[in-house]
Order: structure tokens, then C-alpha cells, then sequence
């Protein structure tokens, strides 16, 4: 009898809750639909081809980034350090003096600045058990100085050539670096769906606990996962030079919030275990779109900042609301 | 004083309570009984103001009540001890004592010199020597309870609810806990008294009701009925029939397990015991005692201090949980939230995650496969749910603990360690769980069943082990079990 | 020697005296500044360091009570510019307009706090989220309103940040009394027991019937409150408010509270900490301008010091 009264129970709840199932799954795709759909009915320059490649190649670095965002927010952390290795990767890129033959060492030394960085941070989070807030926030500030050291301020050179092609050429109207962008998702896509690593990022995101009494190597798991981040991070600086064609100090800045933003939207919970690849793309996509149609509605460009502001308050609120 | 009529209580899926009564008088102690998961918790929080009952009405102190929130029910003089401690372990003693009813001299600042005094004064009543300079995280269990009593004494109570108090505590302590709450009886204060050992509220409680599956069964003079009386209300059957009998004769092999002086971090100190295969063992002992700590100390969870682990002849002076789950060892954890589930993901990953490699090749997992797996413990162990797709934190708790088994008696080939692996689970859930543990047993694995509910320990063990502050203080054949035998090696004094 | 130090912090956490620490480390680097240079221990030098900490332990003591509380205030740097600048803007240079306005700045800051507050208690949303989305639309604001400085205020109110009481520079002394007396109301009313105990364990504070919303609402008031009185001090020291005025600051007042000995987890820790905090940082910042070492360089000696005061303080590994 207690069984037909709980299925009874059950039954009732049913309908809403696959509703709410549908609008926790797809809630970010349709927002991102009705986004496009609303934007190209407001202005007709938006679903021009030269404005929708424009956007993709905005598009490309920043999806770079919240993809290792992604990794480090699923094992419960955050990366505000992205910004600062992307500035540095990039500008050291350009401290060489643009020849072809750069090319090779300037990635080596990028991705080497992005793995020593996710090292330290993993390093700190797993092993002394530091907030990731702090410890990514100290790296940022390290690193922020290592650059201004290194540059003395003022930060010299040409982007090589090559990355000027990476960043802000297109074939068949196809930007290089949302190629790139695409082979990265791809590779990630793999590791965090289908691989062993990626059920290990799950489980270790979702508890850590858990994880160790499986016999998983967790520390390690969380460590990689930063080192995920900081090589992205390096690669999307090296990208972003290469779009924005000069460098300084600042290049990327802003990307760190940006990429947090990007990956809350896109249902990636800060605590951790819970999220998908494509979430966090869309989320990146959605603000890209939004920075976009901020700017052919007319709006002052600040208003970009001040919409971001609320969607991330609201997008954080709408997945709380699911009731994790 | 307090009456409840027809209460109901649903959450998400699951009616925690459904046309519940109570009824309790000033100046009685009321025990309040039934299996886990009989809505007894839920209940707590609904006087206490915590949930709101979607119908029925509250009446206390002859006057409706519609409360929104803890604090009014705390300022109309309820105040509850839960299982898990109110307690600021970075607070002092006496400012938990007195937290939210100040000690104010001038210009109502708190006074330190009058809420010290006063904290020493009330401490003194109780019989305890607690300093109220010291953080609560630096005391003990049964001094923590006695803090949480304080705060009670503090807020001139007059409805006090205790759940589980002896959970935590042994032998002089619960005397003393007795010996007060006896006295606050005298005082005219109503106590809800919720416990599982039943021995108790015979000697302390003057009326009982007994609560089962969220649904009010009966109220009873504890002087009108005995004990059989009692524990057929709460199981609404035979005890027997819950423990399915071993197949067969009890054929037990050699000594797969032993722990050499095994200490751990302070809490277990040189514990010895041995194994056998097809044998299940129980740890018995009160909360506390170190039998969880033990279990992680063999499984590589805890570090261990000193002494050794010997699976197969194999010695080991240190351990980890891949290595333990290598030599075919598993463990089911007390805590199902905490140390069991990853909640957000789907039964198929929380049952194949302690063998990712047998459903992985070149890395990446064969999903098919997995879902092949999975699908087989799911009709195995008859666990429901809507597939292996299905997130667990949708489940059940008895369906949620039937993954974690499924999970290690798939990958364990030796010994399957089970702590507390009934509680907060159903009785058609426990059934089937202990179904499960006499079958591995009978394929011959070694079972080491942690477990504090004794009717369980008498009922599915064939050896048990007690223990007592971290120590192992005996052992007890099939032959010489018995509640009382437990209670004696458990405890520090003769049994209660 | 870096081993030592580690341990004889480690030793002082245990004992509960993390403050010690910090007051002697303040007090080693007092010395070896002054055995390094004859001006750095100069009463002037050591009166501007005073004087200069005003701005960042002023933005710090509000961000300490968020993170007692277990939260963070992350709209800190965004407020700041965005009170500095209507601040300056509204004034515009009229004597007349300066205390009307100063008040209004002191609502408006006590209102935005109270907007994370809610919002925070609201949607549920953790504050990181909250206050990082208030920053971003308070810069937003900020850069609707102005793109660079705006107005002015009249000479003499630099008055809050150069004047001299007693020979000691104004604002510094008030933000000393500002935090002696927040230190007080902590321990002595029971509302600041309060603070604790939500930070410590919110949903036993819950249980206990504390008042959990109205002390959410408070800290994150008072966090805007102290953003606004940085503002300010910072319009009267520079004449000006200017849009990239707090920018620096969000951060930046993360890290006298970590130093200073509170926890991110909430629940212990206190002001004076943070005040002792400021100091070394800005002592330290002082000394390496003496020494000749660029200001790149203080940043990575400042991230160092995170690093270094969050090992040392960190809660005991986690058991299993």
C-alpha cells in the first residue's frame, strides 16, 4: 500500500519534472536559438556572412579558454589565471622579432608558460590544499609581474606572420582559428566524454571522496585538469595576438570572468561533477552573440559589460533553481 | 502540551509523513520509535519549526501553532538535540552555550566575566567538567552532547527533543544523561525521546509511540506492553523473518585477512583480527569506538600508524585504496553522501568506478559495454530505477546504497567490508541487502559487517568483534551471542 | 630560515595566535628596512606609508566581513570607481555640495551592498557569482556615466586624506578607530557572535534560529559602505575620481584578509588581522621601492605572500 501511495506521489510529478529535465538540458541551447532568432529579426546585419565570421573569430580564443575552464570548475576549482597566461604567452610571442623560423620555439615557450602555470596552481590546490581562488589568484599576480618584468612595461616586437594568419584569416569564409578552436573541442570533447580521465574528472568533481576510495589518483586528477587549463590558456593568448595583431600587457584581460561567465551559463556548476564540453561553448557563444548584438542594436558598448553582469547572476540563479 | 493530528509532510517524490499524531504531556518522557526511514527525523523537524506540515495542525501549550521558522519554535521553548550537533566548532563553549541568548550587562553588550560564570554554573549542574574557555571542536563527543543539554538548561525549555543521544555515548555517560533528563521530567518538562535501543526506553520512557514508513502506528504505556510487543509494531513482523538463513552448511576457509597491531591516526590502537572466507564477521561497539577508522586503516583510506594488513599472506605496512581494491578487496562506507556516490552522475559510472578498466580500452570507455554492466547489476540486485542513465541522487536511499554494493561485490574477489550498510534504508531494501551479503559469503568472500543495530549483528553474524575506545576488547562466537554480551564488551560498566 | 619561519608560523596558528605572526613579521621587516635604508625608518616615511595604507584597509575591513561569513565581496573594485567618480562628478567643485553628497555616496554604497545581499539570500546564488555579475554591471554604469575623470572637489578636502591630527594623518587614524570599534561590536554584541556562527555553520545557524538573512544583508552593507568611504579618501587624496580608481582594489583586499589570518571558509578570523595585514603589505611594498626593486617585482613578491599566508594557515588535510 505505502508503494502505491509513493508511485502515486511520484506519477504526479512526473510531467513537471521532465519539463524541468528538458529546460535543465536544452534551456542554454534554446537561449542561444532565440538569441540569434531575436537578433537577426532586430537588425539585418547580424546573420551577415561578415558579421557571423566576425563573430566566430572574437569567438575562437574565447572558447579556447573555457574549455580548460571547464576541466577545472568540474573538479570543483576555478582558473583566474588564464588571463595573465594568455598575456604572457602572447607576449612573449611577439618579443621575438617575427621571423618565420620563430615559430616553433615561440608555441614551445607558450605552452610551456601555460603548463608550469596549471602546474603551480594544481600543485597548490591538490597538494596544500589552498582555495583555488587563492591560488590561481596568486599565480595571476606572480605572472602579471614575471611579464611586466620581462617586458619593463612596455612590451615590443611584431606578431610573426603565421599567427596573424591563425588569428584573423579565413578560409571559404571559415576562420582559421575557429578551425583550431574546433580540433581542440574535438580532442576535449573525447577526453572528457569518452575517456577514463574524463570519468575520473567526473567522479573526482563530484566527490572527492568517492574518488579516492576507488582507488583514484584524485591529486593527480585535479592537477592535470589546471595544466589542461594553463596550455589553453597559452594557446588562446598565442590566437588572440595573432587576431589582435599588436600586443601589450593586457592582452586577454577580462577573459578570466569572461570564461567563468561563459561556463555557468553553460550549466558547468561551480560545484563541481556537473557540466558538459558543449555547455561551456554555447555559454562562450551566447556571449559573444550578446557583445555583438549589443553593439548593431545601437547600445552604448557598455552596456555589454552591464548585460553580462545580470546574465551570469541570472544563468547561476536558473541552474540553482534545479534544485542540485 | 504538544498534540499532533493528522500531519502530513511530502517532499519531491517521496510522502516522509502521512496523517502522523502525537501526543505529549508536561512532565513525561515519550519515546519515539521506528525503523530508519520511518519519518521519525522529519517529524523532529516539523515541531521544531524547520519543515512546514502540508496538513494537519500543531498545538502546543494549548494554543495552535503555524511556525515559519526554528526560532519560533526555540523562543516558544522547544529546542532540539539533533543527531548531528548544533554545535560552532570555532566558538567557545560558553559561547555556544549562550549563542542567541546573550549575557548582556551595559548597553546590552555581551558581558564575558557574567557569561563565563554563568557557563561554569550550568556545566557544574550537569556534572561535567568542561572549561567554557575551550573550543567546542576540542572536546569530546559525550562533552559536546552535554554542551548541546546546556544550551537547553539556557533557554528555559520546555519541550526538549532528543535524537539518538546514546548514539554517541557509553555506559557512565548515559547514566549521567539519564539521571538529567530525569531530573528536567521532575522540572515539568515533556522530552521526546527518539532511540533504537529499546532497552532504554523501557528504563527511562513513560509512554511510546511508534511511527513506521511516515505513517503513525500506534501510542503505548511503556508499563502496558514488552518488548516483543514493541518490536513487532515497529517491523509489523517477525524479526526472523528479516535475516534470510544461510544456504547450506557454514563452511568457512582459511584466513584471508588479518591485521597485525593495526593502529590508525589515534583512533584504532592494535587492533588484531582475522578474516575467513565465507565467514561474515561483525564489528560491533558504540559510535566512536574506532570500527570505522579500522575499516579505512585496512582499505588504505586512513593512513596507518603501525602494525600491518596480511591479505593471502601477503603483508602490507601500508595501504592504499587502489592497491586494496588490487587484491580484491571492498568497502561500502557509512556515509552514502559523503564517501559513497558521485550524486550527479548516472548509476552505470557510480557502479563501474572502481574498475574503470574493465569497461575501458585504450582509455576511452567502451559504453556499451558499461551500460551492459550495468544493466546486469540492475536486475541483479533488483535495483529500481529508470536505467542506467538514471543520476542517483534521484534514488532512493535503499536503492542508492543496493549501487554501492553492486559496485563492490562486482570487483571484490576476498573481502567485502560493510559499514552500517542498513542504515537510513527501508525494511524491503534490507531484506534485500542482507539476501546479497549471505550470497557473497557463500561464493566464499570474507564479509566484515560494521554495524551498531544489534538485533542485526545477532541476526546475520557467524563471529563478532567489539570494540571499545579504539580498542578490540573480545570476540564472540555464534554460540555465545547475544545483545547483552555486546553491550558488555561495548561498554566500559556492566550493560545498562 | 624560511623553514623556521614556516614552522614557528605553523606553531602560532596552532596556538590560536596568528596575529602574533603577522605583528612580528611587521615588526622583522621594520628592522630590516631600517638596517637597509636611513629613510625608509624616517618618522615622514613611515607617517606616508601610514597614510597611504588608509584606501586599501578601508575596502579590506568590509571584505573581511564577507569572508567571515563564508562569502566573498567581489563588486568591491567597481564600487569604488563608480561612488569616486559620481562623487566628484556631483560635487563638481561647489564647497556647498561636498557633505550632502558624502552622504549620499555613504546610502548608495550601503544600498548596493544590501542588493548583494539579497541577491545572494534570494537566487540562492553563491556571492562570488553575485558580486562578480554587480561588479561587472557597476562598471558598466561607471563607463555610461564618464569615460575618464569627471568633476572635481574643492581643494581643502584633501583635508581627509593629508590632514594632520595631532601630527598623525586624518583618515589613517579614523580608519584605525573604524576598525577598533568593528572589532568590539564583533565580539561584544551578540549580533557580531552572530557573524561567526553563520560563517562557521550556515545551516546551523539556521537551526538555531539566528538571524542568517539579516547578517548577509549586513556584511554585505557594510562592505559597500566601506567601498564608499575608500572612494572618498580616494577622491580627496587624488581631487578627483576617476573611472580606474578602484579597479586594483577587488583583489587586492583579498589579500590583508588572508594574510591577516580569516579563513575563506568563513567562521574564523577577525579585523585586527586584516589591519596588521594591510600594513605588512604596505610596509613591504614601501621597503622594495626603497630597495630599488620595480613595482613588476612587488607584484610577485605580493603573490608570494598569498601563497605563502594560505599554505600557512591552511585548514588540516582533509582525512579521507
Amino acid at each position: 500500500m505505502q508503494q502505491a501511495v509513493q508511485s502515486k506521489s511520484m506519477s504526479s510529478d512526473t510531467n513537471s519534472k521532465k519539463l524541468s529535465d528538458f529546460g535543465a538540458r536544452y534551456g542554454i541551447h534554446l537561449a542561444l536559438l532565440g538569441l540569434i532568432v531575436l537578433s537577426s529579426i532586430v537588425s539585418p546585419a547580424f546573420l551577415t556572412a561578415n558579421n557571423v565570421s566576425n563573430m566566430l573569430l572574437q569567438a575562437a580564443p574565447l572558447g579556447i579558454v573555457v574549455i580548460g575552464q571547464a576541466f577545472v570548475i568540474l573538479v570543483r576549482g576555478l582558473d583566474l589565471s588564464v588571463a595573465s597566461v594568455m598575456a604572457t604567452a602572447a607576449v612573449v610571442a611577439t618579443s621575438f622579432d617575427g621571423q618565420p623560423g620563430d615559430v616553433v620555439p615561440i608555441i614551445l615557450v607558450a605552452l610551456a608558460i601555460g603548463v608550469a602555470t596549471g602546474l603551480a596552481n594544481g600543485l597548490l590546490v591538490a597538494k596544500r590544499n589552498v582555495s583555488p581562488f587563492l591560488a590561481t589568484l596568486a599565480t595571476m599576480i606572480v605572472l602579471q609581474g614575471i611579464r611586466f618584468a620581462y617586458t619593463g612595461g612596455a612590451p615590443s616586437g611584431n606578431v610573426p606572420h603565421f599567427f596573424r594568419i591563425i588569428g584573423s584569416e579565413t578560409v571559404y569564409g571559415l576562420p582559421y582559428n575557429v578551425i583550431i578552436l574546433a580540433i581542440i573541442a574535438a580532442f576535449f570533447w573525447v577526453l572528457l566524454h569518452k575517456s577514463v580521465f574524463g570519468r575520473q574528472v567526473y567522479i573526482t568533481g563530484g566527490n572527492p571522496s568517492v574518488a579516492r576510495l576507488v582507488g583514484m589518483n584524485a591529486d593527480r586528477v585535479i592537477i592535470i585538469c589546471y595544466v589542461i587549463s594553463g596550455t589553453l590558456a597559452a594557446i588562446a593568448g598565442l590566437v588572440l595576438s595573432g587576431f589582435v595583431g599588436i600586443v601589450d600587457n593586457w592582452v586577454g584581460r577580462g577573459m578570466e570572468l569572461d570564461s567563468i561567465v561563459a561556463a555557468v551559463m553553460g550549466g558547468i556548476a561551480l560545484s563541481g561533477g556537473r557540466g558538459t564540453i558543449v555547455g561551456g561553448l554555447i555559454g562562450a557563444a551566447i556571449l559573444v552573440v550578446v557583445f555583438n548584438a549589443v553593439l548593431l542594436f545601437g547600445m552604448p558598448v557598455q552596456f555589454q559589460i552591464i548585460i553580462k553582469g545580470i546574465v551570469i547572476v541570472i544563468a547561476a540563479a536558473f541552474y540553482v533553481k534545479r534544485g542540485a | 502540551m504538544l498534540t499532533l493530528s493528522s500531519i502530513s509532510k511530502s517532499f519531491p517524490g517521496v510522502k516522509a509523513l502521512d496523517q502522523v499524531h502525537l501526543d505529549v504531556r508536561a512532565g513525561e518522557i515519550h519515546a519515539l520509535v521506528g525503523e530508519n526511514g520511518a519519518g521519525k527525523s522529519t517529524l523532529t523537524k516539523t515541531i521544531a519549526g524547520v519543515y512546514q506540515p502540508d496538513e494537519g495542525q500543531i498545538e502546543y501549550d494549548g494554543e495552535i501553532v503555524h511556525w515559519t521558522s526554528p526560532g519560533e519554535a526555540k523562543s516558544a521553548g522547544i529546542h532540539v538535540i539533533y543527531q548531528e550537533f548544533v554545535l560552532f566548532p570555532h566558538l567557545s563553549v560558553a559561547e555556544n552555550i549562550f549563542l542567541g541568548h546573550e549575557r548582556r550587562g551595559a548597553f546590552g553588550l555581551i558581558d564575558y566575566p557574567q557569561t563565563d560564570r554563568d557557563a561554569r554554573e550550568l556545566l557544574q549542574r550537569l556534572g561535567v567538567e568542561i572549561d567554557p574557555n575551550d573550543r567546542v571542536s576540542e572536546l569530546t563527543v559525550a562533552d559536546q552532547q552535554m554542551v548541546e543539554i546546556a544550551k537547553a538548561l539556557v533557554h528555559k525549555v520546555k519541550l526538549l527533543i532528543l535524537d539518538e543521544p546514546t548514539a554517541v555515548i557509553s555506559g557512565h555517560e548515559v547514566e549521567l544523561l539519564f539521571k538529567r533528563l530525569r531530573a528536567l521530567k521532575e522540572d515539568g518538562v515533556a522530552i521526546i525521546y527518539i532511540s533504537h535501543r529499546l532497552e532504554e526506553i523501557f528504563e527511562i520512557c513513560d509512554r511510546v509511540t511508534v511511527m513506521k514508513d511516515g505513517h503513525y502506528v500506534d501510542s503505548k504505556n511503556v508499563a502496558d506492553i514488552d518488548r516483543d510487543q514493541l518490536i513487532s509494531l515497529m517491523v509489523g513482523r517477525d524479526m526472523s523473518e528479516l535475516f534470510p538463513p544461510r544456504v547450506g552448511e557454514a563452511k568457512f576457509g582459511d584466513v584471508v585477512l588479518r591485521t597485525n597491531n593495526l593502529s590508525v591516526n589515534g583512533r584504532v590502537t592494535n587492533a588484531s583480527i582475522e578474516l575467513r572466507a565465507g565467514e561474515i564477521t561483525a564489528l560491533a561497539g558504540m559510535v566512536g569506538a574506532g570500527r570505522t577508522e579500522l575499516a579505512l586503516g585496512i582499505f588504505g583510506g586512513l593512513p596507518m600508524s603501525s602494525g600491518s594488513v596480511e591479505i593471502d599472506g601477503e603483508t602490507f605496512t601500508e595501504m592504499k585504496p587502489a592497491l586494496a581494491i588490487k587484491k580484491g578487496l571492498g568497502l561500502v562506507t557509512e556515509d552514502r553522501k559523503g564517501q559513497g556516490l558521485a550524486m550527479q552522475l548516472d548509476v552505470a559510472a557510480n557502479i563501474t568506478a572502481s574498475d574503470l578498466d574493465a569497461v575501458a580500452k585504450y582509455g576511452l570507455i567502451n559504453t556499451i559495454r558499461e551500460l551492459q554492466i550495468a544493466r546486469d547489476e540492475i536486475r541483479e540486485y533488483q535495483i529500481a530505477c529508470r536505467g542506467p542513465r538514471n543520476p542517483v541522487a534521484t534514488m532512493s536511499g535503499g536503492n542508492q546504497q543496493k549501487v554501492i554494493v553492486a559496485r563492490w561485490a562486482r570487483t571484490c574477489s576476498k573481502v567485502l567490508i560493510l559499514d552500517e550498510p542498513t542504515r537510513g534504508v527501508d525494511v524491503g531494501a534490507k531484506v534485500e541487502i542482507y539476501r546479497i551479503m549471505r550470497e557473497l559469503a557463500a561464493k566464499g568472500i570474507a564479509i566484515l559487517m560494521i554495524s551498531s543495530e544489534l538485533p542485526e549483528v545477532v541476526g546475520m553474524s557467524d563471529r563478532v568483534i567489539v570494540m571499545r575506545e579504539g580498542v578490540v576488547t573480545g570476540e564472540l562466537s555464534k554460540d555465545q551471542l547475544s545483545e547483552e554480551a555486546i553491550m558488555q564488551l561495548a561498554t566500559r560498566h556492566e550493560a545498562a | 630560515m624560511t623553514a623556521l619561519a614556516i614552522r614557528s608560523f605553523n606553531f602560532a596558528t596552532k596556538s590560536r595566535s596568528g596575529l602574533l605572526v603577522v605583528i612580528a613579521l611587521l615588526v622583522l621587516l621594520f628592522f630590516f628596512g631600517a638596517l637597509i635604508s636611513d629613510r625608509f625608518r624616517s618618522v615622514s616615511n613611515l607617517l606616508n606609508v601610514f597614510e597611504q595604507s588608509t584606501g586599501l584597509a578601508l575596502v579590506s575591513l568590509g571584505q573581511t566581513l564577507t569572508v567571515l561569513t563564508g562569502g566573498i565581496d567581489l563588486s568591491v573594485g567597481s564600487m569604488i570607481s563608480l561612488l569616486s567618480v559620481l562623487m566628484s562628478g556631483t560635487i563638481d567643485g561647489e564647497a556647498a555640495r561636498v557633505l550632502p553628497v558624502c552622504i549620499g555616496i555613504l546610502v548608495l554604497g550601503a544600498a548596493i551592498g544590501s542588493l548583494n545581499g539579497l541577491t545572494v539570500i534570494w537566487l540562492r546564488v553563491h556571492p562570488l557569482i553575485v558580486t562578480l555579475g554587480m561588479g561587472a554591471l557597476l562598471q558598466g554604469v561607471t563607463l555610461l556615466y564618464t569615460l575618464g575623470p569627471a568633476g572635481s572637489v574643492p581643494f581643502e578636502f584633501d583635508y581627509v586624506a593629508y590632514g594632520r591630527l595631532l601630527g598623525l594623518p586624518v583618515g589613517a587614524v579614523f580608519t584605525i578607530a573604524l576598525f577598533i570599534l568593528v572589532a568590539l561590536f564583533l565580539r561584544y554584541v551578540p549580533f557580531g557572535r552572530a557573524i561567526y556562527a553563520v560563517g562557521d555553520d550556515e545551516i546551523g545557524a539556521r537551526l538555531m534560529g539566528l538571524p542568517r538573512k539579516r547578517v548577509l544583508v549586513f556584511v554585505y552593507a557594510f562592505s559597500g559602505i566601506c567601498c564608499a568611504l575608500t572612494a572618498i579618501y580616494l577622491v580627496g587624496r587624488f581631487g578627483v575620481g576617476n573611472v580606474y580608481t578602484g579597479q586594483n582594489y577587488t583583489l587586492a583586499s583579498i589579500t590583508p584578509v588572508v594574510v591577516g589570518g580569516t579563513m575563506l571558509t568563513g567562521g574564523r578570523g577577525g579585523v585586527i588581522g586584516t589591519l596588521f595585514g594591510v600594513y605588512l603589505i604596505s610596509l613591504l611594498n614601501n621597503l622594495l621601492n626603497f630597495m630599488d626593486i620595480s613595482s613588476h617585482y612587488q607584484l610577485i613578491v605580493q603573490g608570494l605572500i598569498i601563497i605563502l599566508a594560505v599554505s600557512v594557515y591552511v585548514e588540516k588535510k582533509r582525512a579521507v
